[in-house]
């Protein structure tokens, strides 16, 4: 009997969904739902020619090739081995190095994987004590950027090319100048050696201006703790001890907004097995969902502007509660205005901190208007937390000029010389500032910079910047932990770097990187270390061989909250206007536009939004039928379909309109994002760069022009039009939908309690026993077996994962065109969903799918050749060199996560993808060495998925056989590694391993209660487990019933399932007769 | 009605079926023997940048394999070696030859000495040396003869069929681990290579991977 699965039918309105769309269940989205890949995949797009024509013209042509090929011989290599032998190299063998990225919340720390002298892959630093080896996604894709064809390459004067020479005896005559009119503006990297020249230079150049600007940096930030605890405070919160959080407008959870590492200790106290200590509880007030709004167990939507009235009627609950007299007058410093937000909402959130002196938390982000962070830390202060969840670090480094301070001294022509280190300010600056014109006005700027931008053009000299992994550096990480930074690879394009041009202004001759760091090393290196390690040099060698001078660090410092200038502080706030506000918000893809030119970035799909290739406006559903945006302009799709002809436009188009805010005026398209604040508008910064570079080119929109110093995080009383035309944007959160059948699941901490296995039996699970397989089950008949759990728990969707697979598995980028196609290439894709039936207010989750390898694998049965076949440790393994592109597999796959190469990715520039067969192939140079030599790069026409990183099986695998050499194999175990995904989690969620060994961590959380697979009633037996999400509400909270009840609620003695599916639709017996 | 047609027009349907057949055996025949990495690989012998003779140095000198493939036993890659590899000795031996002018002249600039591939696998294959001679695979049993060569030459084809052959059927070729680099080594009178095979294959647990990944990645 031929059985059609049992999936429950789509319900009326899902409660999980993934985006607006789906939530309404419309008939047309259904449909489009429905396909595998779209209509018209099969037709060959230019032409209009369809799959059989083709198949007819390829015979015939293959028959006449067939007179012409019989003389054909392989091409001629060449073996080159190295004349001379290079110390610690094997040729095809890695090597590692430590080394770390300069980020402006401190440095990153890295383990660089070198093949045959070139850097290919960036994996964190395990041994770090601040980021204990957590990366982000920017940390990911810096390869790309390094080998990145349009990075400039050559010293320009007055845009003609020039050479160094010249360059050289320019900086000697400013160097023997000397005197006064210099200034630098740098981009923040916290190097002890970039300030000890800096010192230094300042006694050749008196009035020496030194003016650092990042657009997303912490100035605010800084601005609060020096007011409210002495200059060069940091504030390091301890997430080891903290029960519970709340995050005013912070995505500390994020890791590109605070660096891998600052929220260590969050995950840990996430679990709900822990012993000794609670599961910690998260409260979030934001305007636009963020990761940890997503991971937040109460969550308020809130305007930006008014984060501060958030603060102040908090900060009034827990005085009436506390009497604190600190906080009682720097609350009274604010100018006076009524509560208006959610009364109970905020009572019972305070209620839950003062239930919690000293095990509380209260964070705010690094944007946020200092004297809202001057509450924030007065809260703290209050509710006992300074020093026990929060903890001073005391930095020394030396003052610094904003760029409002260097503008004001342009203007005042105070500026002969202005040296620019990265950045990008042409573009970026704050707009009142006008920095172009102020650059004009400026004789001598020399910039140094990664690629030729807007600064560059304004520029006498543009110079090159070497590329952090091109030179010698070191930089503080976040707690001031000396982290090294050594070269992977001399600079591919003659690139100098800050602290060579430095030297050459110093001592007029270049002194080689190593002796300029090792000099600050020398200095900052404690005497007993030294006499621990024998001499410097050892204690050198060491601290460059693991990354970072162990046990330094910034002291520990006491907070005392000094209320007088705090207050003076907060007395600047001014209370929040009404009408739209626009939020700037951090790019995920380009952080302030520094990795525009980064197509791994480019691609990778928002957290919240999933946009590919773009930013936009967001907008909340009920602020969207205000100002007339439509939510979803796809029309009809054979309207569309008619339109286009072949071009069929599946995905989202959406309105284009302009914010203004009186004087400046700025076009984007308009998005409906779910979760947002009413009466608020957000956009990420760093896109709509023009006439730059190839990649940049029509990407995004500019939000910079309206953003001022003034207000860093958002700009009040703009006004915004719908100007009707249109714009189409890839968005990827609809690819491959699942139709929602309980594949991400969640419970409240209570449920957990009450059956922590609540979990295995939800939705279909519950209620029917699985498939029995007509197929043999492969033969797995190795020791070791491979398997994966994800932690639902702690995963935020943060993209680490996603760009990490995509650096080791030489993963194309398809482009704008393609991704509209569905025919993105991520190997793991992290589904986004809401949950809640209101669009305007939902619960978000995020879910890692990558290859679920499992053990009867739907995709192997149907491969007409064999391609895709068990390995008999478990894997579901893909031979490229077999497949034939049927495409079999991916329609089989319920988890849709193969992926089809349509075409050569690899060889053609995108916009040469559909080229005909004769035209030129090829990548770039420079590309090709960022590839990973142990994994195939993929052609057109075959199928590829993730391998579970069998090149690191497979090493791990031969290493034990070469150790065990002529010995029992057995007697020998593999040696740990770790996968792509799973070293690049900053958070452990995703754990790799042996399950057959039952000690091994993975075995462990397998068998962990809160485990389950997806779709276990097809009895696929997936080798991934999943971790349900467990959320901690607090049952007095408002709105408490509805958290984690994305699945519905439990019901019955029959146990948990998910909602109501209707009982009778699937007959338990059935699924038994075949 | 007439015949139109004669009488020996009969056999033209037969004639073309056994006439088809023929022509359709050939090119079946053909296609199997040329088009195989048998025939278009094996006896590949290009003529190299600098003579080098594996006879004289392996065979007459005594080398050993790994004095130049140094790396064959810790990666995947046997390396081939430097040029200061050749120098260590070639400075002081046959230091002026004019067979050696290549070697001397990448020395003096610094530029490697091009040499030509003879093995070459399919860039989705990954085989790896270190796995194989650590496990008693000698080198002759994939590069044949090379001690004996003037001039090396692809003695084995290397194709995917040619590499199961060993993988489902070890015992055919592990050999003592002393004897891997003993390119002369033959079992002693008496001695059996499948009983000696079988014996290792047991006691060092040898199951060389049949799936595509242990070899395609």
């Amino acid at each position: 009997m031929k059985r059609t699965p049992n999936h429950p039918p789509r319900e009326g309105q899902p409660n999980i969904w993934r985006s607006l769309r789906e939530l309404e269940n419309d008939p047309e989205f259904a449909k489009h739902l429905e396909q595998e890949f779209p209509r018209g995949a099969d037709v060959y797009e230019d032409s209009g020619l369809s799959k059989r024509d083709f198949l007819k013209l390829m015979g015939a042509s293959m028959a006449l090739a067939g007179v012409g090929l019989t003389g054909c011989r392989r091409p001629e290599a060449h073996l080159v081995p190295f004349t001379k032998g290079v110390e610690w190299t094997i040729p095809g063998k890695f090597l590692y190095y430590a080394t770390s990225m300069p980020c402006r919340m401190g440095a990153l720390p890295l383990i660089a994987t070198t093949s045959d002298g070139r850097p290919i892959k960036l994996e964190g630093n395990p041994l770090h004590p601040f980021s204990t080896g957590g990366t982000d996604g920017f940390a990911q894709a810096a390869i790309l950027d390094l080998y990145d064809p349009h990075r400039s390459k050559i010293i320009t004067e007055n845009g003609r090319a020039t050479d160094a020479a010249a360059f050289d005896s320019f900086l000697k005559e400013v160097s023997q100048r000397g005197g006064r009119g210099v200034a630098f503006l740098v981009e923040k990297k916290n190097s002890p050696t970039r300030d000890r020249l800096r010192v230094e230079l300042e006694q050749n150049f008196p009035g020496l201006i030194w003016a650092e600007y990042e657009p997303l940096g912490d100035s605010e930030t800084e601005a609060a703790n020096d007011a409210a605890f002495g200059k060069g405070i940091r504030l390091l919160p301890k997430f080891d001890r903290t029960d519970v959080i709340l995050a005013l407008d912070s995505d500390f959870l994020n890791p590109i907004e605070t660096g891998p590492g600052y929220a260590t200790g969050f995950s840990a106290r996430r679990n709900p097995d822990q012993k000794g200590a609670p599961m910690n509880r998260l409260y979030v007030v934001e305007n636009h969902y963020t990761l940890t709004g997503g991971m937040a167990d109460h969550r308020l939507r809130c305007k930006a502007s008014e984060i501060e009235a958030f603060a102040i009627q908090l900060a009034r609950v827990i005085v009436a509660k506390t009497g604190d007299g600190n906080l009682a007058s720097i609350l009274g410093a604010f100018p006076d205005q009524a509560a208006h937000l959610d009364e109970a909402w905020v009572t019972e959130c305070a209620n839950d901190l003062l239930a919690n002196p000293g095990r509380s938390l209260v964070l705010s982000g690094p944007q946020t208007p200092a004297p809202v962070q001057i509450l924030v830390h007065a809260i703290n202060a209050a509710l006992g937390n300074l020093g026990t969840t929060l903890l001073g670090l005391a930095s020394d480094a030396p003052a610094t000029a904003g760029i409002d301070g260097l503008a004001k001294a342009i203007s005042a022509g105070a500026v002969k010389t202005l040296f620019i280190f990265g950045g990008n300010p042409a573009y970026n600056a704050p707009a009142n500032l006008d920095f172009p014109a102020l650059l004009k006005k400026i004789p001598d700027v020399v910039r140094l910079g990664l690629f030729e931008d807007e600064t560059s053009k304004l520029s006498r000299w543009h110079v090159p910047a070497a590329h952090f992994l091109e030179t010698w550096g070191d930089a503080f990480a976040f707690d001031g932990t000396l982290t090294t930074i050594q070269p992977m690879i001399l600079p591919l394009w003659g690139g100098l770097s800050e602290l060579d041009i430095l030297s050459k202004l110093l001592v007029g001759a270049t002194v080689e990187g190593p002796e300029l760091v090792r000099a600050t090393f020398e200095k900052l290196a404690p005497q007993n270390l030294v006499s621990e390690a024998g001499n410097m040099d050892l204690l050198w060698n060491s601290s460059l061989r693991i990354g970072f001078l162990p046990g330094s660090g910034f002291p520990q410092a006491a907070l005392d909250l000094a209320v007088s200038s705090a207050s003076a502080l907060a007395a600047r706030a001014k209370p929040a206007k009404d009408g739209l506000e626009l939020v700037f918000l951090q790019s995920s893809s380009v952080d302030d536009g520094r990795y525009a030119n980064n197509s791994w970035l480019l691609e990778t799909p928002d957290f919240v939004t999933k946009l590919t290739w773009d930013n936009a406006v967001l907008v909340s559903p009920a602020t969207a039928k205000k100002l007339g945006i439509k939510a979803n302009n796809f029309g009809k799709f054979e309207e569309i379909a008619e339109k286009l002809g072949n071009e069929i436009d599946y995905d989202l188009v959406a309105d284009i309109v302009e914010i203004s805010d009186g004087k400046t005026t700025v076009e984007a398209a308009a998005i409906v994002a779910p979760g947002h604040a009413d009466d608020s508008l957000s956009i990420a910064l760093g896109y709509g760069r023009k006439g730059v570079s190839a990649l940049m080119d029509h990407v995004g929109f500019d939000a910079y022009p309206l953003r001022s110093s003034a207000s860093p995080r958002f700009t009040q009383g703009v006004t915004l039009k719908v100007t009707g035309k249109t714009y189409p944007m890839a968005q990827t959160q609809e690819h491959r939908s699942m139709e929602g059948r309980d594949l991400v699941r969640e419970g409240t901490i209570e449920r957990y309690k009450e059956n922590p296995a609540f979990a295995q039996t939800m939705g279909m699970d519950g209620h029917i026993p699985p498939n029995i397989s007509l197929y043999t089950h492969p033969s797995l008949t190795s020791k070791e077996q491979w398997g994966m759990t994800v932690d639902l728990n702690t995963c935020t969707g943060c993209n680490a994962c996603v760009v990490a697979c995509q650096a080791e598995n030489n993963v194309p980028v398809v482009g704008k065109e393609q991704v509209r196609k569905n025919r993105d290439m991520a190997w793991i894709r992290i589904d986004r969903y809401f949950a809640g039936n209101e669009a305007g207010d939902p619960e978000m989750l995020a879910q890692t799918i990558m290859c679920q390898h499992c053990e009867n694998a739907p995709c192997e049965t149907v491969c007409p050749v064999n391609a895709t076949v068990h390995s008999e440790d478990g894997l579901n393994l893909m031979a490229y060199n077999r497949c034939i592109g049927t495409r079999y597999c991916a329609n089989n796959c319920p988890w849709k996560v193969r992926r089809f190469n349509y075409f050569d990715y690899n060889q053609r520039p995108l916009d040469q993808l559909y080229w005909g067969p004769l035209a030129k192939k090829g990548m770039a140079d420079s590309l090709k060495m960022a590839k990973n030599p142990n994994v195939t790069v993929r052609m057109r026409g075959v199928m590829e998925k993730c391998t579970f990183c069998i090149q690191r099986i497979e090493e791990a695998k031969i290493g034990r056989l070469v150790e065990a050499g002529p010995t029992a194999k057995s007697d020998t175990p593999v040696s740990t590694f770790k996968v792509a995904c799973q070293q690049a989690c900053p958070n452990d969620s995703i754990v790799f391993g042996d399950i057959a060994d039952p000690e091994s961590r993975v075995a462990r959380l397998r068998k962990s209660e809160r485990g389950y697979t997806m779709f276990k009633y097809i009895n696929s037996a997936p080798r991934v487990t999943y971790l349900t999400r467990i959320r901690n509400p607090n049952p007095k909270m408002p709105g408490a019933e509805k958290v984690g009840m994305a699945n519905g609620a439990p019901h019955g003695a029959h146990g948990a399932h998910g909602g109501d599916t209707t009982h009778g639709t699937h007959n338990p017996t059935e699924a038994h007769e075949h | 009605m007439a015949n139109f047609f004669p009488k020996w027009t009969n056999w033209i349907p037969l004639k073309l079926v056994i006439c088809l057949a023929v022509i359709g055996a050939f090119l079946v025949g053909g296609i199997w023997y040329y088009f195989t990495p048998k025939y278009t690989r094996v006896g590949f012998m290009p003529t190299q940048p600098v003579p080098f003779s594996h006879a004289l140095h392996v065979e007459q000198l005594g080398m050993d394999c790994r004095y130049c493939h140094s790396f064959v036993e810790v990666a995947s890659h046997s390396n081939v070696p430097s040029t200061q590899t050749c120098m260590a000795c070639h400075t002081q031996i046959r230091a002026t030859s004019p067979k050696l002018e290549a070697v001397r002249e990448s020395w003096k600039t610094g530029r490697p000495v091009s040499w030509v591939r003879i093995h070459k696998l399919p860039d989705y294959s990954y085989f790896n040396h270190a796995v194989h001679v650590n496990r008693g695979v000698s080198c002759f049993s994939c590069h044949g003869a090379v001690n004996t060569m003037q001039t090396v030459w692809q003695d084995k084809p290397q194709s995917m069929s040619w590499c199961l052959d060993c993988h489902r059927a070890p015992e055919n070729f592990l050999r003592p681990p002393a004897e891997v680099f003993n390119m002369n080594w033959k079992p002693a009178a008496g001695e059996n290579q499948r009983e000696m095979g079988m014996k290792f294959k047991e006691e060092w647990e040898v199951k060389p991977p049949v799936t595509c990944g242990g070899c395609h990645r």
